[in-house]
């Protein structure tokens, strides 16, 4: 039988735990910068030409002011194709997830040859359910990208709503039912 | 050749900005994986999708927010500094629509003596309407 899942333990264990702290494998690259425009069609060549980007004041391809970007770069990308969650530390009733809201903040441009580092920490754990999941759990994640010479460059604050399918939910029910 | 410059004290609040659409086509799924790297199958495994309880799969993060980015750094030139940008995914972008990213001129201020430009921006669809909406804030010479 499934032990019933304790949310105020949850909190009082994990938040402001600190996630993990890495340092991208490599520096700031032109092409994962150029897949990443190609997504939505962006072409501006301050991000693409290094020609253009080196008349500009910059003298430098910039990177987007993108958090997921930060990110990928911050961590051990290149991600391995096998999806890892960034946040598997915390534990939930499902593992299902959806992204609910970003904020980034920018404090400095990234440039090509600049080498991040990332710091995360759990910002808050919650409880509030959804039309998919009655026990739907909010995880709150904050991050510090710092570049190479330990500037904070950016700050992102993510909330993840983390599920379980419709088939967990109704054997979690029909198992409740025979308590 | 330079790209068009904005100028703080140009601004007006209330314009427009100019926006983009993008067709949710199958090469636009694979073009978001390969430019997000996010391999979750929930952005781009129909069955884990729809085990999930979702109708389809959907645009992840990674991609909406370098959708939104982009409306507001081809607006804002290269000397413009985007400060904070914050959004929601609320509703879904999924293969079939056309997703349509504008913006809009909400507050224009000075602080600690530079030129701040709020904007709303946002991303939408003709089958849910406002999907992403968000907030950004620039700093521009």
């Amino acid at each position: 039988m499934a032990q019933r899942y304790d949310i105020q333990a949850v909190r009082e264990k994990y938040i402001g735990t600190e996630i993990a702290t890495s340092r991208g494998r490599y520096p700031v690259e032109c092409d994962p910068i150029r897949r990443h425009c190609h997504m939505v069609d962006d072409s501006n060549p301050l991000f693409l030409d290094p020609e253009y980007a080196a008349t500009t004041e910059h003298g430098e391809v910039v990177c987007p002011p993108s958090g997921w970007l930060a990110l990928y770069f911050a961590s051990l990308g290149p991600w391995s194709a096998v999806f890892e969650p960034l946040l598997p530390i915390v534990p939930t009733p499902g593992k299902r997830m959806v992204n609910m809201s970003q904020e980034v903040e920018w404090f400095a441009r990234v440039k090509v040859g600049d080498h991040l580092s990332v710091r995360r920490r759990v910002a808050d754990v919650y409880q509030k359910g959804i039309t998919l999941d009655p026990e739907a759990v909010w995880i709150v994640a904050e991050a510090v990208i710092t570049n190479q010479r330990d500037e904070t460059v950016c700050t992102i604050r993510n909330t993840l709503l983390t599920h379980r399918t419709p088939e967990e939910v109704s054997a979690a029910a029909a198992e409740e039912a025979t308590r | 050749m330079r790209r068009p410059q904005v100028y703080w004290e140009d601004v007006d609040v209330g314009s427009e900005l100019e926006g983009f659409e993008l067709e949710i086509s199958p090469r636009r799924v694979f073009l978001q994986v390969s430019g997000s790297q996010d391999w979750y199958p929930v952005h781009h495994d129909p069955a884990f999708a729809r085990k999930a309880g979702h109708a389809d799969i959907f645009m992840n993060t990674g991609f909406l927010q370098a959708a939104l980015v982009r409306v507001v750094t081809d607006w804002m030139g290269d000397a413009g500094f985007l400060r904070k940008l914050y959004f929601e995914m609320r509703r879904q972008q999924r293969p079939g629509d056309t997703m349509a990213c504008k913006g809009r001129v909400t507050e224009r201020y000075r602080k600690d003596g530079e030129g701040w430009v709020e904007l709303d921006v946002w991303a939408e669809n003709g089958r849910e309407g406002v999907t992403t909406p968000g907030k950004a804030w620039v700093i521009l010479p």
